[in-house]
C-alpha cells in the first residue's frame, strides 16, 4: 500500500537580481524595477513509497534533494503537482533544531519532542530511555549552552528516535558522534526498518543508501534521472560524480 | 499501526476509529506542544522564578511612580487621576509589549518552521502568552489598587473590564497574525512598529485625561485601538459606568476588523512563511 504518493511536484523559487528585505528597500527601490530570475528545483516529479519501505533520495549538492523533502514534509507548498501522505509523519530535517541553549536538557526534550508530535505523557514516560541513549543521564539538568556540539547532535537523535510514529524523513544526519554512537543510531535505524516504518533518506553517502533503502532515486537538473535499488542508485550517483556524462546518457 | 502494545485489540479496526484515533493523538500533542511552548517561553524569560516575574512588573511601577509624580501636579484638579493612570499604564503596558513580541514571533521561532513541521499559528499565538500572563497580574493589582481607594468596581464592572481584556488580547491577536507574516518579508517593521507604537502612547489618553481635548477629536483617537480600551476600563472601574451599547457594537467591529484583516494576511501569506526565513 502507497503510503506517500507525490505527482508531478515541481518548485521555482523567484530570485530578484537586487534583494529587498525592508519597507526601506522596497520604497527607495521604487522607481529601481528589479529583475527575477526563476530557478526551477523540482520539475514534474513523482514518486511513491510503499508502506514499510525505505526510499533513498540522493543528487549533487542543490539539485534539490532537501526541497523534495521539505514539500513531503508540508514545510514548503509545491507551485504545481500534489502530495498524499497516508499516515503521521516525523521530519527529522536538521538535529536538534529548536534547541534553546537557555532551557536544560529535560525541558528541551519537551520542547522538541512536543514540536515532533510526542504528548506530554508519552514525554514524561520516555524520558529516562531518551537521556539514556544519548548517554546524557548525568547532564540532565544541564543547560543546553553548556553542552558540546556532540552531546547535543546526541540528544537530537535520542528524541528524533524516540519521536518516530508511522513516516520518518531523515536529511543527512548520519554523521554524528563517534564510531560507538554512529553504530547505536545504525542499530536503532534497523530496528525501526524491522517494525515496519516507512522511511525516506536524503543522504550523500553511497554507502548508506546502498546499504540502508530497498529503493533509491537519483536527483540532477530538476527530475529524477535514475530510479532503482539502492546499490544501483549508489552506483549512478558515484558514477555521475566522477563523469556527469553517464548520468546524463 | 507499526506496534501492537498489550491489550490492544487483535482483528481489523474500522478505519473511521483509527482516524478518530490519530485526530485525538494530533489533538494532545498539539495542546502539549501549546503548554510546552507556554511553560519554557515563561521559564527563559523570567529564568523560571517568582522574581524573575517581579522584574516584568517593575517597567510599569515604575513608569507610574513617575508619571505620577510629575503629571499629578499639572492635573491636580483630575480627581481620579491616580486611579486612571494606573490603569492607562497597564492596559498600554500590555499592549506595547504583546505587539512587539507577536509581531517578531514567527521569525523568532523560524527554526521550527524551516526544519520541522510546526504550525504556524501556533508559534504566533503563544508567543503573546507572557504579556497574557502579566496582564493577568495587572488586573489583580489595579483591583487591589480601587479596593484600597476604596473605590472597588461592581460585579458587572468587574465582568465588563474582564470582557475588555479579552477583546484587547484578540486584537492583539490579529495584529500579531498579520504582521508577523508579513516581517519576514519586510525586516524593518518591528522598527516601524516602534515609531508607531512611540506616537501611540501619546496619542492615547494614558497620561492625560481625554476630557482636555475638543471633543471633535475624540473619534479620531477612538479609532486607536488602545485608547478605547483604556476609557472603557476607566468607565467600568473607575466612573462607575457602562459604556452605550453602540460603542460596545464599535468594539465588537473593530475586533472583528483586526482579527479578520490580521487571519486573511496570515492565510495568505504562512504557507511560503518558511521560503522568507
Amino acid at each position: 500500500m502507497t503510503i506517500i504518493e507525490a505527482t508531478g511536484v515541481s518548485k521555482a523559487f523567484r530570485i530578484p537580481s537586487v534583494r529587498r528585505d525592508t519597507v526601506r528597500e522596497h520604497m527607495l527601490g521604487l522607481l529601481e524595477p528589479r529583475r527575477f530570475e526563476q530557478l526551477q528545483v523540482l520539475d514534474r516529479i513523482s514518486l511513491h513509497v510503499n508502506r514499510g519501505e525505505t526510499l533513498g533520495i540522493m543528487g549533487r549538492n542543490g539539485s534539490g534533494k532537501s526541497t523534495l523533502l521539505k514539500i513531503l514534509c508540508g514545510v514548503y507548498a509545491p507551485d504545481s503537482g500534489q502530495v498524499t501522505v497516508r499516515g503521521p509523519l516525523t521530519p527529522i530535517l536538521e538535529l536538534g533544531v529548536g534547541w534553546n541553549p537557555e532551557l536544560d536538557a529535560i525541558d528541551n526534550v519537551c520542547l522538541v519532542g512536543a514540536v515532533m508530535g510526542l504528548t506530554l505523557p508519552e514525554l514524561r514516560r520516555r524520558m529516562d530511555e531518551i537521556l539514556a541513549f544519548a548517554e546524557l543521564e548525568r547532564f540532565a539538568n544541564l543547560k543546553l549552552k553548556h553542552y558540546s556540539s556532540g552531546m547535543a547532535s546526541r540528544l537530537g537523535y535520542a528524541v528524533a528516535f524516540a519521536a518516530v510514529r508511522e513516516v520518518l524523513v531523515l536529511d543527512e544526519i548520519f554523521a554524528v558522534g563517534d564510531a560507538g554512537f554512529k553504530a547505536k543510531c545504525e542499530e536503532r535505524f534497523r530496528q525501526l526498518h524491522a517494525a515496519g516504518h516507512t522511511i525516506v533518506l536524503v543522504s550523500h553517502v553511497p554507502h548508506i543508501i546502498g546499504h540502508f533503502c530497498d529503493r533509491a532515486i537519483l536527483i540532477d537538473g530538476a527530475h529524477t534521472v535514475v530510479e532503482g535499488t539502492g546499490t544501483a542508485v549508489a552506483a549512478a550517483y558515484v558514477g555521475m560524480l566522477t563523469s556527469p556524462t553517464v548520468a546524463e546518457s | 499501526m507499526t506496534n501492537v502494545s498489550a491489550g490492544t485489540e487483535i482483528g481489523p479496526v474500522p478505519a473511521d476509529r483509527l482516524r478518530a484515533d490519530a485526530d485525538a493523538a494530533a489533538g494532545r500533542a498539539r495542546a502539549g506542544l501549546v503548554w510546552t511552548l507556554i511553560r519554557t517561553d515563561f521559564k527563559v524569560r523570567y529564568y523560571g522564578t517568582v522574581g524573575g516575574f517581579v522584574w516584568a512588573l517593575l517597567k510599569p511601577l515604575t513608569m507610574f511612580v513617575l508619571l505620577m509624580g510629575v503629571f499629578s501636579f499639572l492635573f491636580a484638579s483630575e480627581p481620579n487621576y491616580k486611579l486612571n493612570l494606573i490603569i492607562g499604564l497597564f492596559l498600554w503596558d500590555f499592549f506595547a509589549e504583546s505587539t512587539k513580541v507577536g509581531l517578531t514571533s514567527l521569525h523568532a521561532k523560524g527554526f521550527l518552521l524551516s526544519k520541522a513541521k510546526c504550525p504556524s499559528w501556533i508559534l504566533v499565538v503563544t508567543s503573546i502568552s507572557n504579556a497574557v500572563i502579566t496582564l493577568a497580574v495587572f488586573i489583580l493589582i489595579i483591583l487591589v489598587f480601587l479596593a484600597g481607594a476604596g473605590r472597588m468596581p461592581t460585579v458587572e464592572g468587574m465582568l465588563m473590564f474582564v470582557v475588555y481584556c479579552v477583546s484587547f488580547i484578540l486584537i492583539v491577536m490579529g495584529f500579531s497574525l498579520g504582521s508577523s507574516v508579513l516581517f519576514l518579508r519586510y525586516r524593518d517593521l518591528n522598527q516601524v512598529w516602534d515609531v508607531i507604537s512611540q506616537a501611540g502612547f501619546f496619542l492615547a489618553p494614558i497620561i492625560y485625561p481625554l476630557g482636555i481635548l475638543p471633543e471633535r477629536f475624540h473619534f479620531y483617537l477612538f479609532i486607536w485601538p488602545p485608547t478605547a480600551m483604556i476609557e472603557f476600563s476607566r468607565d467600568v472601574l473607575v466612573r462607575g459606568v457602562i459604556p452605550t451599547a453602540t460603542a460596545h457594537v464599535c468594539l465588537a467591529g473593530v475586533v472583528g476588523i483586526s482579527l479578520g484583516i490580521g487571519w486573511l494576511v496570515f492565510r495568505r501569506l504562512a504557507p511560503r512563511a518558511a521560503e522568507f526565513l
